[in-house]
């Protein structure tokens, strides 16, 4: 009797490990162990190949010193500003989308394609947009001032095109998250607030966004991130060009260590790490408010 | 002044009529409550007045004013919805002062309504609250009181009740009808339950297929109904209905002939038939009595409520006959029963099922 008691004891103390063994297991081989193995390489002078040489903090000492690497994250810093906006616009166009008309559906779909769309295929289109001679926006402005304007040839310009390009998926993101909560809100609240004379910009300021927190939350959540580790679009429209202007920390990155130039594995890791502590500032943030929500729910 | 005048109201949602033209009046401080089976636009009707839903003919006036083209806030009308519809992101307070705020009114008059309405609803010590953190009843209560604030001419009330369970409900139908009493205001109640029908209105009006079958109080619907709709839908257990055929009998008497053979006569009351028609008979289960001459029926199935008990018999014809009997009665199940009618409290109905004889015992 007393072992029968001891052994359903120790099941239940084992069997949720057990269960998360799986998962726990691939996270550890695939995310823990690989942050600390690039912590550990930036501490290396190391070319990949060769015998790695310790040098300390020297790899983020000449971090720096490095223009490159101020370039990289301002314009990190203008992504990550500029990509907000996909909220406000994702919210603007699922009010729009979130009505009985015929053909919504349709609509509503033509709205999400650019998110179904690879960031590839998203960053060819917009260098075609944006190309001299037969591209459509050059010859707009071409129209009103006489002059073309390369933009992705333009440093004052390069990386705004490239930002642009990347809202117009992650608007799409944002107005998929936006019309799911939209769905949820109770018509009768929407009722209930329309007897209670809440009209036009009084209903969504006090009825419809503080029920859309939750979405609010995850829009915030992936376009925080989607533009901290921005790197395809800036590969395929710019290669980071030109003269560098357009390079973020995760091209950055790249550029020096895995591209056909870039072998300095120990200099990659250092960015890398960088990268990684800013993107951890935000992620505390997330899950500090999801725990205290969860607390009080 | 606030009576509730509707004329010729219809609605329609694309080629679909759910109001086929109702004409009713309210007046003043009636409690007026529209009953029906699911689908028959009581709830439609309900959110016309509130001006939810668009009229698409007719007319509807509120105090003497038309109000077709009044916003819902304008209306001087508060609704109370199914769902309570509180809004989960503000406290009790918030929610009940929402459409104060939305309308101008100032914190400081704001704060004594607000009060007043929290201590008429027992809701004082619950004003900082979140509607997640509230019982069932309680969240019922802020919806009743995010309606008194507004001070509404006419309270409109979508089926209330029916997220309670039954021993909350019957408390909220006490309250409810208190509220009613201390305000004085004029309120429009949509439920499908005839019990709460019955137990709180002034007025009921009996709506079916988006026309209303009668409108009454309800023991007048109770001990005259109209048709056999009004009849079968008003009262609880359901009135009996049995075919048969009508003849003249003499000294303005009708003779029934039961579908079994069995023959009642019942005084026409100044009501005549052709000989042979075809009727439908009418009589409730609380007028039947077991152990005297009259049907012949087979119990089918007895339930021993302690303070009645139900009888559910067949005739020779096989037609369904409930009986409902002293609580001491007891019968078994396959054995026969005799069933004494009252005459008085038959009611007689025409092959269209409109009423011949009212079967109304408080003549």
């Amino acid at each position: 009797m007393a072992l029968q008691r001891s052994s359903r004891w120790s099941q239940r103390r084992l069997a949720p490990w057990l269960f998360l063994a799986p998962g726990a297991l691939l996270f550890l081989l695939y995310v823990i162990i690989p942050i600390g193995q690039s912590i550990w390489i930036s501490f290396y002078d190391w070319d990949g190949l060769g015998a790695a040489k310790w040098i300390g903090l020297r790899n983020y000492s000449d971090l720096i010193d490095d223009d490159s690497f101020y370039t990289s994250l301002y314009n990190n810093m203008w992504w990550l500003v500029l990509y907000l906006l996909a909220i406000p616009a994702g919210l603007a166009i699922a009010l729009f989308l979130n009505q009985t008309v015929t053909g919504i559906r349709l609509y509503k779909s033509l709205f999400f394609f650019p998110f179904v769309i690879s960031q590839v295929v998203v960053g060819l289109i917009f260098s075609w947009f944006y190309a001299p001679d037969f591209g459509l926006l050059p010859r707009i402005i071409g129209f009103f001032t006489g002059t073309q304007t390369a933009i992705l040839a333009d440093e004052r310009y390069a990386t705004f095109g490239i930002i642009a390009a990347g809202l117009w998926p992650q608007i799409a993101y944002c107005m998929i998250l936006y019309l799911t909560g939209l769905n949820n809100i109770n018509p009768e609240q929407v009722e209930a607030a329309r007897m209670d004379n809440a009209k036009g910009f009084a209903m969504l300021w006090y009825i419809v966004i503080p029920q859309l927190r939750p979405a609010t939350f995850i829009a915030l959540v992936v376009t925080v991130i989607g533009a901290l580790r921005s790197f395809d679009l800036v590969s395929i429209m710019t290669a980071g060009g030109p003269y560098g202007s357009t390079r973020v920390l995760s091209y950055f990155m790249y550029e020096q260590s895995l591209s056909e130039y870039g072998t300095a594995m120990g200099y990659g890791a250092a960015i890398a790490v960088v990268l990684f502590a800013i993107m951890l500032v935000f992620i505390s943030l997330f899950i500090t408010r999801m725990l205290m929500q969860e607390r009080n729910a | 002044m606030a009576e509730v005048t509707l004329r010729a109201i219809t609605k329609s949602f694309g080629d679909v009529k759910i109001i086929k033209g109702v004409d009713l009046q309210i007046a003043d401080g009636e409690f007026c409550v529209f009953v029906g089976p699911s689908g028959c636009g009581k709830s439609t009707l309900l959110r016309m007045i509130a001006g939810l839903e668009d009229i698409t003919s007719g007319s509807l006036a509120i105090g003497g004013k038309e109000m077709a083209d009044v916003e819902p806030s304008d209306r001087g009308v508060a609704m109370v919805f199914q769902s309570y519809a509180l809004y989960p992101h503000m406290t009790v307070k918030d929610n009940i002062s929402f459409g104060l705020r939305m309308t101008g009114h100032k914190p400081a008059e704001i704060e004594p309504k607000l009060r007043r309405a929290a201590e008429m609803l027992q809701l004082t010590h619950l004003l900082d609250r979140k509607p997640s953190q509230l019982s069932g009843g309680q969240r019922q209560r802020v919806a009743i009181g995010r309606a008194i604030v507004r001070e509404p001419q006419v309270f409109l009330f979508d089926e209330p009740l029916s997220n309670l369970d039954a021993a909350l409900r019957v408390q909220m139908r006490t309250e409810i009808g208190k509220l009613h009493h201390d305000l004085g205001a004029t309120m429009i109640y949509v439920t499908h339950d005839q019990v709460e029908a019955m137990t709180m209105a002034d007025k009921i009006v009996v709506l079916n297929g988006g026309v209303i079958e009668q409108v009454g109080s309800p023991l007048e619907l109770y001990h005259r109904p109209r048709n056999l709709f009004v009849a079968g839908f008003i009262g609880s257990p359901k009135m009996n209905v049995i075919p048969g055929t009508a003849s003249p009998a003499g000294e303005g008497r009708i003779e029934v002939t039961l579908k079994d053979g069995a023959k009642v006569t019942l005084d026409g009351g100044g009501a005549t038939v052709s000989s042979g028609q075809s009727v439908t008979l009418g009589i409730r289960p609380e007028h039947l009595t077991p152990g005297r001459v009259g049907l012949k029926a087979t119990v089918r199935l007895a339930e021993y409520l302690g303070s009645e008990t139900m009888f559910y018999a067949a005739l020779a014809d096989g037609s369904e006959i409930a009986v409902k009997a002293d609580g001491l009665a007891k019968a078994a199940i396959g054995s026969s029963l005799d069933i004494g009618l009252n005459p008085a409290a038959c009611h007689l109905f025409d092959a269209n099922g409109m009423a011949i004889i009212h079967g109304d015992l408080t003549r």
